[in-house]
């Protein structure tokens, strides 16, 4: 019995000293290691993302928001951007109201016929399901709409979302 | 042999029971709060404040001082962190503590959040989310002794308390209600 409890301690102690914390992880990333990537103006993002695509970028702005759920998903913002940042590990909430410089590989969403096809498909199978009532429905079904229309109205195949994958952050004085 | 078993399933089952008690309350309890986080912010208690104020807030050269002065108003100028205009009339404040205010720069009416942790459950769910790769660790060895509390019940006790009586009753209850999830 004791010979368990020796061995329980031991286990805890090993554990206990192994002191790597993921967001303490991204809290201190140093300054340097963020000038590595292309700074672009956070209000010129959803100009400029698309000549960035799966490369990585660094821009400023305020932690408007981190997803209550998972904590992987923020919404960093300036005036005139609003951008989706997604991350393999959890975000610290203490960021929140913070101004940082973050780096990040731009990842880029397309909307065309295709996405919208599929949407709509899901939309009615969630509504005969009953996942969605009648105002979701609708709702869904006036978002794909918009979708159509913008790229109708653009004269374009696909529409563009971008999105940053994490990679560190700086938070700045 | 089975009476070896039994006993060293009783010694395990209770002594890794004893000493993963803190961590079983930290799972039991930040598994309702997040079960049900859509009734509920189970981090944050929230205190919504509604307010009219008549302090220039638009964009101009003054608006730091401005805000400043409103959070003299309504809260404390020493909890400004940051700010920015969500839209063309909307000002957003920030708050140290995950707090905000949001007004309306067109007729100054605003709402402030305030934030404030809720005891044990900020720290439960905080642990409950995996914050570090130690705690990794250390949870994944909680989940394998949940697994080996599984085990080592069957074994514990033995007659029609056991397995093979009123205990197997009971185990059978527990595996046919998560399958009935399913095939519902």
């Amino acid at each position: 019995m004791r010979k368990i409890a020796i061995a329980i301690s031991l286990i805890a102690t090993i554990i206990a000293c192994k002191t790597d914390k993921k967001d303490a992880e991204k809290a201190s990333i140093p300054a340097e290691q963020i000038t590595e990537a292309t700074s672009i103006n956070i209000d010129d993002f959803d100009l400029k993302a698309g000549d960035f695509i799966n490369q990585e970028i660094a821009l400023t702005g305020i932690v408007d928001h981190v997803c209550k759920h998972g904590g992987k998903k923020m919404l960093l913002v300036s005036d005139a951007a609003k951008i989706h940042v997604t991350s393999e590990e959890r975000f610290d909430d203490k960021l929140i109201g913070s101004e940082i410089t973050l780096s990040g590989v731009v990842k880029e969403e397309r909307i065309d016929e295709a996405y919208c096809l599929k949407m709509e498909s899901d939309n009615i199978k969630n509504h005969s399901e009953g996942k969605y009532n009648n105002d979701d429905f609708k709702k869904k079904k006036k978002h794909i709409q918009q979708y159509r229309d913008e790229m109708k109205e653009k004269n374009v195949d696909h529409l563009s979302n971008y999105s940053l994958e994490y990679v560190s952050h700086n938070e700045t004085k | 042999m089975l009476k070896k078993t039994r006993k060293w399933s009783r010694i395990l089952h209770r002594d890794i029971g004893f000493f993963f008690i803190g961590s079983t309350l930290i799972y039991g309890i930040s598994g309702i709060a997040l079960n049900h986080m859509s009734d509920w912010n189970p981090n944050y208690s929230v205190e919504v404040v509604h307010f009219t104020s008549n302090i220039p807030l638009q964009k101009s050269s003054q608006i730091k001082t401005n805000i400043l002065k409103l959070l003299d108003q309504v809260d404390d100028r020493a909890h400004y962190k940051k700010h920015y205009y969500p839209k063309a009339h909307q000002l957003k404040i920030f708050l140290k503590g995950g707090s905000s205010i949001i007004v309306n720069t067109y007729n100054g009416k605003g709402t402030a959040e305030y934030l404030k942790k809720r005891p044990l459950f900020y720290q439960s769910n905080y642990l409950h989310y995996n914050p570090s790769r130690a705690w990794t660790w250390f949870s994944d060895a909680f989940a394998v002794a949940l697994i080996l509390f599984a085990l080592s019940s069957l074994f514990m006790t033995k007659g029609k308390n056991g397995i093979l009586g009123r205990g197997g009753i009971y185990a059978l209850l527990g595996i046919i209600i998560p399958i009935l999830f399913l095939l519902i």
